[in-house]
C-alpha cells in the first residue's frame, strides 16, 4: 500500500464516523483506541523530533548566523548570498555535478549484470550472494583498498603498464580530476551490489510467459531485453537512479574522509564534505549549517522530482 | 510482503512454501539435462563466463587484503613473500577488541530503540485510527529524507551541551533516529498485511489495545524486525562519520572509526590496514551472509513506497 492510499484510508475512515449516526463523541471503545494508538506513537515522534526535526530547523537558523559553536550573530539571508558568490561553493558544487556523470554509468552496468542473473544460467544464485557481497562492507575498508588500488604503483597503473598503455600512468589521487575520478570509479564499483539486486527483484516480477511468447516469435535475448524487460522495470529503473543519486550526495563521506580527504585542493570536495570541513574542521559552523541546508534542498528536490514523474506516468 | 518472496527467483503464483514437496516430477514437462541445454545455447556458457569476470572484480578487494594482510611492508612493495608481521603490528596498534565491542554495544543500543519505537508506532499507524494520523505518518515518514550531514552540526552542538560527548547514548540516540523513519515505513507496511479478523478476535478476548500490539504484533512481526536489524546492524557497523565525532576518546571508538583514524594518521604500514580492515569487515560479512534473504528485502521495500 502507498502513502496515499494511507491517507485516503483514514480520511475515509473519518467521513465514515460522520455519517454513522452516534452522539457526538465517539464511543468508548474508538477512544480507546485512539488513545492506544497516540500512545504507542508517542515515543517514535519524540525521537524524530528532538533528534532529526529540531536539528533541522536549528541549522536554517544558525545557517543565516556567524556560529562558531558557541556563539551566534544574526547576519540574515546575505550568508546565502555570499555563499553562492564564493567560488569555492561553486568549485565544490562542480565536483557534486561530475559525480551526477557516473550516475548512468552506475545503473548501467547494473542493469546488464541483473539481465546476465536472471538468464539462471548454472550456478548464478552463488553468483548473486558474491555480487552483493560487497553492499556488507564499509566504505572506510573500500576506500582503504582503492586508495592502494589507484595509488601511484597500485593495480590500476599495473594494468594500464601491462596493456603497453604506460604513458597513461599517474598518481591518480595526486590530481584534482583524476582523482573525483578514481571517487566515481569507486562509487560506480560499490553501487553494483545494490542496484543489481533492485533490477533483479524487478526482473522476477515479470511473468515468465511473456518471454515464452518473445521466444516463440522469435526474438533473441537482446531485443527480449531492450523490449520487454526495459519497459517494465520503469519502477525499479527510477528507484534505482534516486538511491544512487541519494548515496552519490550523501554517502560518499567515509570514501572521501579516506580517500583523499577532500583534496588535492578542494578537488573532491563535495557537499557534505564541504559541511563536515566547514565546521570540524575550520570551526565555520554557521556556514557548515548552511551547506546542510543547501544539500538538504538538493535531496528534496530530488525526491520531489522521482515523485512527480512516478504521479506522471501511472 | 516481499520477505516471504525469494529474490531474482520467478515469482509462480501460488507457490511456496505451502506447496507439498512431493510434487510428482512427471507432472512438470520433462526438463532436458543441463549439458543438452548449454549445447543447445552457446550465449548461456558466455552469460557464465562474463559472470565469473564480474564476481572477480566484485571480490577482488577481498582477494586483495587478505594476500596483502600476509605480508611485511617490504614484502608488499616486492610483492613476494608471506608473514604474520603485520597481523602483530595491527594488534599492536589498535585496541581491536575493545573497538569491536564498542561497535557491538552501539549496534545493539540502537537496533532495541528503533525496534521498539517503529513497531509501536507502526503498529498504531496500520491498526488503530486516531486522529491526525496520516499527517503524523507523513512527517514521520518524510524524515527519511534527512541527510545526516544536515543535522549532524546542531546535533553535535546539542549533545555537547548535555554533556554525552563520548557517552555511548550520544551515537545510539543519532543512529535510532536516522533509522527510525524508514523503520517505521516497513513496520506499518507489515502490519498492515495482518488481518483485521486478527485484532477483532483479540479484542473479543477482552484484550486492550496496547495488550494487542505486544502480545499479538510483537510476537507476529519477526520477520520484520530481521530485515531492520539486518539493514540497520550494517548502516551503522559502516558508518564513520556519526560515530567520529560523537566519539572522541581513542578508549571508546568504534572498530571502522577506529580504522578510519588508523589510515589517515599514515602511521601503519599498508599490510596491517588490510589487516584492520578484514577485522572490521568481517562481522558485517557474517551477518551478511547469514541473513541475506532479510537484507535484500529491506532494501527493495523502497521500491513500492
Amino acid at each position: 500500500m502507498t502513502d496515499a492510499e494511507a491517507g485516503r484510508g483514514t480520511l475515509a475512515e473519518g467521513r465514515a464516523r460522520h455519517l454513522t449516526l452516534r452522539p457526538h463523541r465517539a464511543s468508548g471503545l474508538a477512544r480507546a483506541r485512539g488513545r492506544a494508538g497516540v500512545l504507542l506513537t508517542v515515543p517514535a515522534l519524540v525521537i524524530v523530533l528532538v533528534l532529526l526535526v529540531l536539528p533541522i530547523g536549528q541549522a536554517a537558523y544558525y545557517s543565516m548566523t556567524n556560529w562558531d559553536g558557541l556563539t551566534a550573530q544574526w547576519v540574515g539571508p546575505q550568508t546565502y548570498l555570499d555563499l553562492f558568490e564564493s567560488q569555492t561553493f561553486w568549485r565544490v558544487l562542480e565536483n557534486n555535478g561530475l559525480l551526477l556523470l557516473a550516475l548512468p554509468v552506475a545503473v548501467f552496468i547494473p542493469l546488464v549484470i541483473a539481465a546476465m542473473l536472471h538468464e539462471h544460467v548454472w550456478g548464478w544464485k552463488v553468483f548473486r550472494s558474491l555480487i552483493f557481497l560487497p553492499t556488507a562492507i564499509s566504505w572506510v575498508v573500500i576506500g582503504i583498498v582503492a586508495m592502494q588500488v589507484f595509488a601511484a604503483n597500485g593495480s590500476v597503473n599495473g594494468l594500464l603498464g601491462a596493456l603497453g598503455l604506460k604513458s597513461l600512468e599517474i598518481n591518480f589521487l595526486g590530481f584534482e580530476y583524476s582523482a573525483l575520478g578514481a571517487v566515481a570509479a569507486t562509487f560506480i564499483w560499490s553501487m553494483v551490489g545494490t542496484n543489481t539486486i533492485i533490477f533483479l527483484t524487478g526482473m522476477s516480477t515479470i511473468d515468465p510467459a511473456i518471454y515464452e511468447a518473445a521466444r516463440l516469435d522469435g526474438a533473441g535475448r537482446v531485443r527480449t531485453f531492450r523490449h520487454i524487460t526495459l519497459p517494465l522495470l520503469k519502477r525499479y529503473f527510477q528507484f534505482g537512479f534516486v538511491i544512487t543519486t541519494i548515496t552519490a550526495f550523501t554517502a560518499l563521506f567515509s570514501l572521501i574522509f579516506i580517500m583523499t580527504e577532500g583534496g588535492p585542493g578542494y578537488g573532491t570536495t563535495t557537499l557534505e564534505f564541504f559541511v563536515y570541513q566547514q565546521a570540524f574542521a575550520i570551526g565555520a559552523f554557521g556556514t557548515g549549517a548552511m551547506v546542510g541546508i543547501v544539500l538538504l534542498v538538493l535531496i528534496f528536490g530530488v525526491n520531489l522530482l522521482q515523485m512527480r514523474i512516478l504521479r506522471v506516468r501511472d | 510482503m516481499a520477505t516471504s518472496v525469494e529474490y531474482g527467483d520467478r515469482q509462480v503464483a501460488g507457490g511456496g512454501a505451502g506447496a507439498p514437496a512431493s510434487t510428482p516430477a512427471a507432472s512438470r514437462p520433462p526438463r532436458p539435462s543441463r549439458w543438452r541445454r548449454v549445447r543447445r545455447d552457446p550465449g548461456a556458457v558466455g552469460i557464465f563466463l562474463g559472470l565469473i569476470v564480474i564476481s572477480g572484480i566484485m571480490l577482488y578487494p577481498f582477494g586483495f587484503m587478505i594476500l596483502n594482510s600476509l605480508r611485511t611492508e617490504t614484502q608488499y612493495l616486492s610483492g613476494r613473500g608471506f608473514s604474520l608481521a603485520s597481523w602483530q603490528i595491527l594488534f599492536g596498534s589498535l585496541p581491536v577488541g575493545d573497538e569491536l565491542l564498542n561497535s557491538m554495544l552501539i549496534c545493539v543500543g540502537a537496533i532495541a530503540i528503533i525496534l521498539c519505537c517503529a513497531s509501536a508506532a507502526g503498529f498504531a499507524f496500520a491498526k488503530l485510527g486516531f486522529r491526525g494520523q496520516g499527517l503524523l505518518f507523513f512527517g514521520i515518514i518524510g524524515c527519511m529524507m534527512i541527510p545526516v550531514q544536515s543535522i549532524i552540526i546542531p546535533e553535535y552542538v546539542n549533545l555537547a551541551n548535555v554533556h554525552l560527548i563520548n557517552n555511548y547514548l550520544a551515537p545510539i540516540l543519532v543512529y535510532a533516529a536516522l533509522g527510525l523513519p524508514f523503520a517505521t515505513f516497513l513496520m506499518t507496511v507489515f502490519f498492515r498485511g495482518l488481518p483485521e479478523e486478527l485484532v477483532e478476535a483479540a479484542l473479543c478476548d477482552g484484550m486492550g489495545y496496547i495488550g494487542l500490539f505486544w502480545r499479538v504484533g510483537v510476537r507476529m512481526a519477526a520477520p520484520a524486525f530481521a530485515t531492520i536489524a539486518v539493514l540497520q546492524f550494517i548502516q551503522i557497523w559502516d558508518d564513520l562519520l556519526v560515530a567520529l565525532l560523537l566519539l572522541q576518546e581513542p578508549t571508546n571508538r568504534t572498530i571502522t572509526v577506529g580504522l578510519g583514524v588508523l589510515s589517515s594518521g599514515h602511521e601503519v604500514s599498508v599490510p596491517a590496514l588490510m589487516a584492520g580492515s578484514l577485522v572490521s569487515a568481517l562481522p558485517a560479512i557474517l551477518v551478511y551472509l547469514f541473513f541475506q534473504r532479510y537484507l535484500v528485502s529491506g532494501l527493495t521495500m523502497g521500491v513500492n513506497r
